[in-house]
This record gives C-alpha cells, structure tokens and sequence, in this order.
C-alpha cells in the first residue's frame, strides 16, 4: 500500500473509531474522546492531501453488492489541495468542540455525526468516480443536516433552518446527481476519466453542466442559491458552522472545478461567463447583506457567499483568459482562486470559531449589544481580529495574497483586442475592488462593536474568556491566517500544482507568478511595518519617559458627560450611512414610531426605531415559489381523503395503467 | 499636423465630450449641467477643426465655427433663460432613479457604446474613428437624461446632448455631412430648443412648476 | 536609500504641506493665519504632553496612532514620489501600497470606536462608509492608468509616463486622473468631503475619530494623516507632471527630485486650498454621490483602456 492508500484507510478507520466513540463511551469521556479522534481523521485527511500534492499516488477501491462497478477513493491533485483545507480545518474544528460541545450537541447522534461529516468532506474530493462521489456528498449533506438540527428541541428557528439546509442541500444533491447521471448515460462509464472523454460541445454536456452548475452553486452558496446559508450558519453549533462554511461549502467549489476542469475541460465560452457571472453577483450581494447584517453569523454567513463568490469569479475568469490567449494570466486567475479557498478556510474558521466563543461567553449573537469584549476576552479579541484582517484582505495575512494574486491575474489579463474580454475584466475589476471596500466596512464593524467600545447589555458585560481548548484552536486558525500570509511560498507551489499550472518557481517567502512577471514578498511588507512600527514604539517610549499615560475614569466624548452605554453607535448605526448609499439595492424596512409629550408636539417623549432587513432573494424568489408548492400541495391533498377504498382503487388504477403501457 | 498631435487632440476632444456627458449626469444643479453642456459645444467645436484642419478642409472649419456659435454659445444662452431663476428649489433636480444609479447606468451604456461600435472600428485604424463610440455613447447617455429625468431643462438638455452624440458620429465617420445638411440640422435644433423654451414657461405658468411627472395623462 | 530619503522628505515636508494650505486658505479669506510653520509647533507640543486613556479604553487606543503612522511611513517609502528605483525586493505595488494605506484607515477606524463615545463611533462609521466607497474608486483608477503602462507596479507607471508625457491627456488618463483626483481628497478628508477645520459635532469625519486622543498619540495620527496627504498629493502632481523625479541614484538627481517634488506639493497644495475656499463641505448623504461618480469615471476609464487604446 502506498501512503496516499495508508491515509485514505486510516481516515475511515478514524471516523469509524470516532462515531463509535460517540455512541458507546462513558458520558464523561465521550466529548474528548471524540474530539481527540475526530481531530486525529483532520489530521489524516491533511496529511494525505499534502502527500497527494507533492506526487503520491494511490487508489483504494471498495467493491459494493450492487451490481455496479466498486466505489474508488482515487485523489488527483486538485482533490488532495481540498482535502488539504477540509484536514486543515477539521483538526481545528475538532480541537474546539472538545471546550465547546455541551448540551443538546453533546447528545450521542449530534456527536457521531461530526467525525462523520469531517471524514465525508474529505472523501468528496478524493472520489476517483461517480458512485464514491455522490456516496461522500450523500453522507456530508446528511451528517450536516444532523449537526444543524442539534439545538432543535431548544430553538425554534433553528427548526426551521433545518428545514432549509435539508431542502435546499437535497436539491443540490439531486441536481449533481441528474448531471452526473446524464453525462455518464452518455460516455457509458462512472469514472472520472470515463466521464472526462465527453465532448464538451455537445447539447448532453451542456444539459449536464447546468444542472451541475446549480447544484455545485447551492452548495457554494451561491446567489441566487444561497438562501440556506445564513440560516444554517446561526443555527448549527459554532465548531460545526465553522466547518461548514470553510471547508464544507467550498466542496460546491471543489465541484465546480471538477467539472470544468477534469470533466469538461475546454468547453465554450459561455461555461466561464455563466462561472463569472454568478461570482460577480455573490461577491456584491453577499458583502452588501453581510455589511448590513447585525447577527455576527449571518454576518459571517452572507461573507461566506461573498468570498465563494470571488473563489468562482476567479475560476470563471481564469477558464476565459486560458482560451482567450492569456494562458498566464489565465492560470494565475486559478492559482487565485485556490488561494482564496485555503485563506477563507482559515480565516472564516477563526471568525467562526471566535464567533461562538463571543456567543457562549455573552449568550448575546445580536452585535447591537455587545461591545467591550476585548477587555474581557483578549485571547478571543485578538485571534477574532486576525480572522478580520484576512477576511478585509489587509496584510499580511493570507486573504491579502490571495486578493493580490487575483488582481494580478485581472490587470495581467487585458486583451485589448478581444471583445468579450475587454466587457468581463472592467466588470470583475470593479466587482473585486467594490467588495474589498465593502468587506473593509463589515470587518470593522464585526471586530469593532463587538470587542471595542462599552458593554451595551448584561451578558457582554460579565462575559468571560473561552475555555483552554476553544483558545487553542482559535490561536491555531489566527496562526495560520497570519503564517501563510507570511510564507505563502509551499501554498502557492500545492496550489500550482492542483491545477496543473506549469510549476512557477515560488520559494517559501514569496509568490512568484513567472508567466506573467509578478512578485510579492510578503515577508518583506512585513519587515518594513514591523520596522516602522518599531520606530514610532521607540519614539512614543522615549516620550513616556517626560510624559507617562494618565488613567482618567472619563472619556470626553465632547463634554465629559458620563453617557449611557446607550448612546454608542451600534452595528446598526454603524452601517447606517451605507444602508442608505445602497437603499435601493437592500430594501430595509424601517419603523420610526416618535411619541410625544402630551404637553406639546414639539417635546417628543420617545422615539422608536425599527429596522428590518429581509433577504430580497427570497422575497422575491423563493417566497412565490414556496407560495405556489404550497397551492399544488393543497390541491393534491383532495385526491388524498383517507378512504381505504379509495386508495386501493389508486393502487388497482396504476396496476392497470402499468399492464396497458407495457403491453403497447 | 503631425499623425500623433493630430490623434492626441482628437482623443483629447473625446476625453472631454465623454466627461462632459458623465458630468452631466452626476450634477444635479441645472445651471451647471447647462455650463457642462456649453462645454460640449465647444469640444464638438474643436473635434471638427480638427478634423478640418487635418483634411485641410475649409468648408469643415467653417462648420466647426458654426458649431461653436451656436452649440457652445446660443444654445446654453437660450437654455439658461429658460431656467428658473427665482425659485429655488426649482434650481436643482430629482431625478427618477438615484444619481449613483445613473451614473452606473451610464458607465454600462458607455461600454455597450464600445462594444455596438467595434465593428466599425475593424474597418479602419484611424484615430478619427476610434472615437466612434463616444459619440454612440453621448446620444444613449442622453437618452438615458431625457427618461430619467423629470424638468423640463433636464429633458432639454438630454435632447440637445442625443444631437451632440449624433453630430459627433456624423462629423467623425462621414467626416461631416454636406454643409447644406448641417446648417438644416443646426436650424432645426435651433427652432426646437427655442419652441421648447417657450413651451416650458408656458407650463410652468399653467403648473407652477417645471416637474414633467405631473404630466401623466399624455394620451387622447 | 531613495526610500528612507523619500519617509524623511515626506515627514518633514507634510507638516509644511498642511501649515501652507491652512495659511493660503486664511490669506484667502482675510485673515494672518498662524504661519506655516504651526503644524510643527502643534506635534512638538503635544509630543511633549501626557496622553490621557480613558476607563474601559483597551490597548487598541495605543497601538492605533502607532499603526497609524507606521503605514503612511511605509506608504511613504514605497510611493514613488523622488525615484523610480524602489526597495529592493519589495517593488512599489500598487495594490500592497494600497492596502497598507487601508491598514492604517482601519487603525483610525478603531480607534475611533475604542471610547465608546457616541462621537467616536459616528466619525468611525462615516469614515469607513467613505473608505469603502473610496477603496473600488482608486484600485480601478490606477487599475485603469496600469493597462497601458503594462504593469502595477507605480514606479513602472511613472516611468511609462516619463517615457511618453502628453499620454496624459489621453482620455484613460485623464479620466482616471479625475476619479483619483476625487478618491483623494475623499480619502484624506479634504472638502468637500469632510472640513478639517471643523469641531461642529454633526459635520465631523475624522475630527470626531481622534477625539478621544491627546498627546504623544494624537502627534501620531495627525502627523500619520498630514503623512497621507502629502504622499497621495505627491503622487497625483507625479502622475500628471513626471518631470524631475530621479531614474537614477546619484547625489545631483537626488537633490533635484527633492526640489522638484517640494515645489510640486506646493502647487498643489496650494491649488486645492485655493478651491477649497470656494467649496462648501457636501452633505453627508451626497458624499456616496460623488464617490459614485468618480468610480463612474474610473469604470469609464478602464473600459476606455480597453477599447480605445489598442495595442
């Protein structure tokens, strides 16, 4: 056996051991134990996407009774990369259920499903055919739809999201399922390879593409498929949200480059224009909702479809430059959109994580009233901060390479001379550069109310620090935001290597894009900050000495009145001004109910706001559609009214309609 | 006039028009789209001496000093009459969709210019025509005022800014129509802004106001 | 070598820049004026003050002047504002310019909220509402002038524009330079965006951010922002005039950028005090307007980029 077929046996073995774990161990080990081996399959899935990346081969095969061909574990490049990330952010997923998991996700099912759910997410992107595949995804919608539903007993609304996620994730399945099925109908075969021999001008794998495009987008998160996203991510339990929106829903992305890359390379035109398209319009809706949300995980919910956005946007376009002439700036533009999967990897995991410990230390997850957590919980502030940076894109973290290699990508692309070109990069530059903005407002807001500032309830102000384990884990996501923002160099070269771009020589410090003759050194972006930094630290010390800090128990806040917590800005206030700018685009509601005193209209008593915000996707797609279902639904209940008569008249009436069409 | 002056000054009287045109969507002071537009006139004025000094064509300049009369002068003169002058709030506009709305509408309609127009520009190299699709681009973006736009001036200025883009294709194309045409055109223009100014102080006596939204019931 | 020249031209120059712009302005209107050396006095004065930190502030109020400045420095250093040969090893990208110049916004950002104050956090919002719209304007301006030039890098940019000067009025440059133009002033708080002179509570962007700052820590954000000023007001005169600006390092081409460079931020400083004069500051809920319209601009020129100038 060759390490990748020790890895992918050992992951099994490991999931197996940790659902086991989950459902017989003594109550007081159960949570440990299975974090410890839910962990430990991370850790394999990891190591054996690493040992793919750098050449390993191997192939597993599992024969099945059916009478198909058996089930083939068989990773190539591009699946070892995600199941790099997936590893990656199980381990640290795993590490923070052991300080997290309590209550209702502590029961055995909700517990047996994560080892299930990490080792499912990295089965997907090593399945070497058809029936693996859908089995992988199969099992990674139901653990998830599991781990969702944990806290149903207790929330309502988390009912309701699992409602959704069972939905909306099944109709994805469905839709792979149809496009995999008609391309493999067509090729008469379920290997990837098999299916890869189809010719990608065909009317078949057109059909095919779009019903795999919806469902790869769905589980992305795509608008306008999205609509799961920010439901599932507040109702599932922080560790599992995490592992959800970091690795699980960049699977949708994993997808998508599977089909465009191995299954029908070389399509036309339009394969990349609907990629871009659909990136372009995540990026800009998922940023716009997540800058005017203030739940901090729908927040971070809508940021999700943000950046999967990008991730697509990225591959779009790179598809589009490497057949339009620009094969450098082509595979930059892939190259960009891995990196943008590995650095939200990390980074939502650190958010996500931080997230839930800011949610169990101040029972609070609206961001109107928080505030002041910083004081009371560095540890978290600080790697919830870090998280922010890379997820604003500033350096020197990972979100800042990937944001760098994809603009490299775009200003490298210019085609003068080629139409369709010369309408998608304007666009996608100003995409990009209008989410960066935008994605600089929400972070700041999200860290800032949040952390900064005054309590603005009870549970914020007598929060606490996170237990040991959650802080481990947290620091774990924020050194690697931070590392691979430093040393992007081995990233780049897996990177590279997944999608089969000539290899570019990038050493450990610096990403090297050689075809199109740019470099970045982020280790030299760093050097110079931490110089300049050194040097004014030096200058404000030196001033301490004649000047030391006085501590007054007043801020000014122009007067020196002592205000009430009250009168802070909130997330709400905060976005306001923005809200505004894009009224037209998100259509909140707002109440302003001013009552006044009874002695004159020109004294107001008080004054009451209420602002609302509803997705406009679904007010406007999904709430007709549910609308219409539920009317069809009405009218089928008639043919159902409970008489055993009739329905053996049902039964007897389809046995007959069967003989009369067979016997045609 | 060397090929590269002659290219630098063409585009440059580009540049200017397609400012101007983006300007005059992003003001909302009626007086200053009305001094934008003037400017126009005199860029449409300098693109054809230009273009008359390099084909070394009298009858170009000529026509190019027409233009400057009456697009950079009379016309503005005439519109500024027509503006309000006492009442304020009359000064500024409110548009139909928001400014920022606009001003993107206007940034897809210019490259939709580009792209209606690259056929053309594969036929020749000029510079001349390189600039095609600027003028396509005026006359959509005035098209673009006179739908969104609720005074009266606005929708006059929209108009007159739909000619200017016409004017500019004509003039950069065909290197100007016949001299004949162009002062019908011209004429024509002249008796339409002038019938108009009239009209607008008539409805602003009848209505009080210049609002062209109050005009609902535009049938028979 | 260029580098550390430019951080100690850029840090001795930006007070001057300020003090010039706030004596034109006075002359303009009618009064003395506190003379241009005022700015310096201010930072020795409060470099000599103690700073006060309010109950319940966290080292955030610390680290933020601090980080503040430490950006525009290297911004400043990075920028080619008196050579075109950059640091070795770290080229003058424009996007790492960019974001290390939004590092720094975020700092103030922070800061601003760290009090706690109703003031802090409005001056915190409205900052960041302008950054955001600002950030897409000057990535696709300078976007729009690196398409022609082949490069983003900016002192490949510059060295393009040396090569071929009247290529600045061409319709991408001026087009972009306009949108840059505007992202500027937005960015360092100028009018009409924001009044730097105003303490009216309701008016204020980053007025009302630094409140709650005072001494050592409040030298820094107001030396890091003059900082900010200077070094984007240096790059826009180099952007339309390059003249000056040193290709190779030697001691007389050095001195001569130098002079160069200072008679161009005087220029334009006094330039834009001029205008400013003849400004009002816009309201807040028409800032996202103008903003609107220089990303217009900016889009239209890089959509002219390509399409007009075929290569």
């Amino acid at each position: 056996m060759t390490a990748v077929e020790w890895g992918l046996a050992g992951q099994l073995a490991l999931a197996g051991l940790g659902v086991l774990a989950a459902l017989a161990a003594p109550a007081r080990a159960r949570v440990g134990l299975t974090g410890v081996l839910s962990a430990l399959v991370g850790v394999a899935g990891a190591v054996t996407g690493i040992v793919v990346l750098s050449g390993g081969q191997g192939r597993l095969s599992l024969s099945t009774s059916l009478p198909l061909d058996p089930m083939t574990l068989e990773p190539t490049a591009l699946g070892g990369f995600f199941m790099l990330v997936a590893g990656a952010v199980g381990v640290v997923a795993a590490v923070y259920s052991i300080g997290y998991v309590h209550g209702a996700a502590a029961a055995r099912p909700v517990l047996a499903a994560f080892p299930a759910f990490l080792a499912a997410m990295q089965l997907v992107p090593a399945a070497g055919d058809l029936l693996s595949f859908l089995a992988a995804w199969e099992l990674m919608a139901v653990a998830s739809t599991v781990l969702v539903l944990a806290e149903h007993a207790s929330r309502a609304e988390v009912r309701r999201a699992g409602l959704w996620y069972a939905g909306m994730t099944h109709l994805s399945f469905v839709l792979i399922l149809l496009g995999l099925a008609l391309l493999a109908a067509h090729q008469g075969g379920t290997s990837w390879a098999e299916l890869a021999t189809a010719d990608p001008d065909s009317a078949t794998a057109a059909a095919a593409y779009l019903l795999l495009v919806v469902g790869f987008a769905t589980k992305a998160g795509l608008v306008p498929f999205h609509v799961w996203l920010p439901r599932a991510h507040p109702a599932a339990p922080s560790h599992v949200s995490a592992a959800m929106s970091s690795a699980m829903v960049t699977m949708g992305v994993y997808g998508l480059l599977l089909v465009v890359v191995r299954l029908l390379p070389g399509g036309p035109t339009w394969f990349g224009v609907v990629l871009v398209a659909l990136g372009a319009v995540s990026a800009v809706y998922g940023i716009l909702q997540a800058s005017a949300a203030s739940d901090l995980k729908v927040l971070l919910g809508y940021s999700t479809t943000e950046n999967t956005g990008l991730m697509v946007l990225a591959a779009g376009i790179g598809l589009l430059l490497r057949e339009h002439g620009a094969p450098g700036a082509g595979d930059a533009a892939l190259l960009a959109c891995l990196l943008l999967v590995a650095s939200h990897a990390a980074f939502k995991t650190a958010l996500f994580l931080g997230a839930g410990a800011v949610l169990s230390a101040s029972g609070q997850r609206d961001l109107d009233r928080m505030g002041g957590l910083g004081m009371r919980m560095p540890v978290t502030a600080v790697t919830f901060g870090v998280g922010a940076l890379g997820a604003a894109a500033l350096p020197v973290t990972v979100g800042f390479v990937a944001e760098w290699t994809l603009l490299q990508s775009l200003i490298h692309g210019a085609r003068p001379g080629d139409r369709l070109i010369a309408v998608v990069m304007p666009v996608a530059v100003a995409v990009v550069a209008l989410t960066a903005g935008l994605a600089l407002l929400t972070f700041v807001k999200a860290a800032g109310i949040t952390f900064l500032a005054r309590p603005r309830s009870e549970g914020a102000a007598t929060a606490r620090e996170a237990p040991r384990p959650m802080q481990v884990a947290l620091v774990l996501a924020a050194a690697v935001v931070v590392g691979l923002g430093l040393l992007p160099g081995q990233l780049a070269t897996w990177a590279h290597a997944a999608v089969e771009a000539p290899s570019a020589v990038s050493d450990t410090t610096a990403i090297r894009l050689a075809r199109i003759d740019a470099v970045l050194v982020p280790l030299a972006v760093a050097t110079a900050l931490g110089l300049a930094v050194a040097l004014v630290a030096a200058l404000a010390s030196t001033a301490a000495r004649q000047a030391p800090r006085r501590a007054v128990d007043l801020a000014w806040g122009c007067g020196g009145v002592r205000s009430s917590a009250r009168m802070q800005y909130t997330a709400t206030s905060y976005a306001e001004p923005l809200v505004r700018v894009f009224d037209q685009a998100l259509r909140p509601q707002r109440d302003v109910e001013i009552s006044h005193r009874d002695e004159s209209r020109y004294l107001v008593e008080q004054v009451h706001f209420r602002q609302s915000l509803h997705d406009l996707v679904e007010a406007r797609v999904y709430d007709p559609l549910l609308g219409f279902v539920m009317r069809v639904g009405a009218v089928g209940r008639r043919i159902q009214n409970g008489s055993i008569h009739r329905y053996l008249g049902y039964s007897f009436a389809a046995l007959v309609l069967v003989l009369v069409v067979v016997s045609w | 006039m060397s090929p590269s002056v002659f290219a630098q000054l063409v585009g440059l009287c580009a540049a200017v028009l397609l400012l101007s045109s983006v300007l005059i969507v992003w003001r909302r002071s009626l007086s200053a789209q009305v001094r934008l537009l003037a400017v126009q006139g005199w860029a449409i004025a300098g693109l054809v001496i230009v273009l008359g000094l390099e084909e070394r064509s009298v009858e170009l300049v000529v026509v190019g000093l027409l233009v400057l009369v009456l697009k950079g002068l009379v016309l503005p003169r005439v519109l500024r009459r027509a503006l309000p002058q006492d009442a304020a709030p009359e000064r500024e506009e409110t548009p139909l969709i928001n400014t920022t709305a606009a001003l993107i509408a206007t940034a897809l309609l210019t490259m939709l210019a580009y792209l209606v127009s690259a056929p053309l520009r594969g036929l020749d190299d000029a510079p001349a025509v390189a600039a095609v699709p600027v003028g396509i681009a005026m006359a959509l973006i005035g098209f673009l005022i006179l739908a969104t736009r609720t005074h009266a001036v606005s929708q006059l200025i929209g108009f007159l800014m739909l000619d200017n883009g016409i004017a500019t294709v004509a003039f950069l194309t065909a290197s100007g129509v016949p001299f004949v045409v162009e002062l019908g055109v011209s004429l024509d223009i002249l008796l339409v802004v002038l019938i108009l100014q009239v009209l607008t102080g008539r409805i602003r006596t009848q209505f009080g106001a210049l609002d062209l939204s109050e005009l609902t019931e535009l049938r028979d | 070598m260029v580098a550390v020249l430019q951080v100690l031209v850029v840090v001795a120059a930006s007070p001057l820049v300020i003090g010039l712009m706030r004596t034109v302005r006075a002359r303009l209107e009618g009064r003395v004026g506190a003379g241009v050396l005022q700015p310096w006095r201010d930072l020795r004065k409060l470099w000599g003050k103690e700073p006060l930190r309010a109950e319940g502030t966290t080292w955030v109020s610390v680290a933020g002047p601090i980080t503040l400045l430490a950006s525009s420095l290297v911004v400043a250093a990075l920028t080619p504002l008196l050579g075109t040969a950059g640091l070795a090893g770290l080229p003058g990208d424009l996007f790492v310019v960019v974001s290390v110049l939004l590092l720094g916004t975020v700092a103030l950002a922070l800061v601003g909220l760290d009090a706690g104050t109703a003031f802090g956090g409005m001056g915190s919002s409205r900052h960041m509402t302008i950054a955001a719209l600002v950030e897409p304007t000057v990535l696709l301006s300078v976007y729009a002038l690196s398409i022609p030039a082949g490069t983003s890098v900016l002192s490949g940019i510059v060295r393009a524009r040396l090569d071929d000067p009247v290529s600045v009025l061409s319709p991408v440059s001026l087009l972009a330079l306009l949108a840059l133009t505007i992202a500027v002033v937005a960015e360092t708080g100028r009018l009409p965006v924001d009044n730097p002179a105003t303490h009216l509570e309701l008016t204020m962007v980053h007025e009302a951010m630094v409140l709650e700052t005072s001494g050592r820590d409040l030298a820094w954000l107001e030396l890091g922002s003059w900082m900010r000023l200077s070094v984007l007001l240096g790059l826009l005169s180099t952007l339309v005039v390059p003249w000056g600006i040193a290709t190779e390092v030697s001691v007389t081409t050095l001195a001569l950028a130098v002079v160069a460079l200072l008679a161009k931020l005087t220029v334009i400083a006094g330039l834009l005090a001029t205008i400013e004069v003849t400004l009002a500051k816009l309201r807040l809920f028409r800032i996202p307007e103008l903003l609107a319209g220089s990303f217009a601009l900016a889009f239209l020129a890089v959509t002219a980029s390509y399409l007009v100038v075929q290569a």
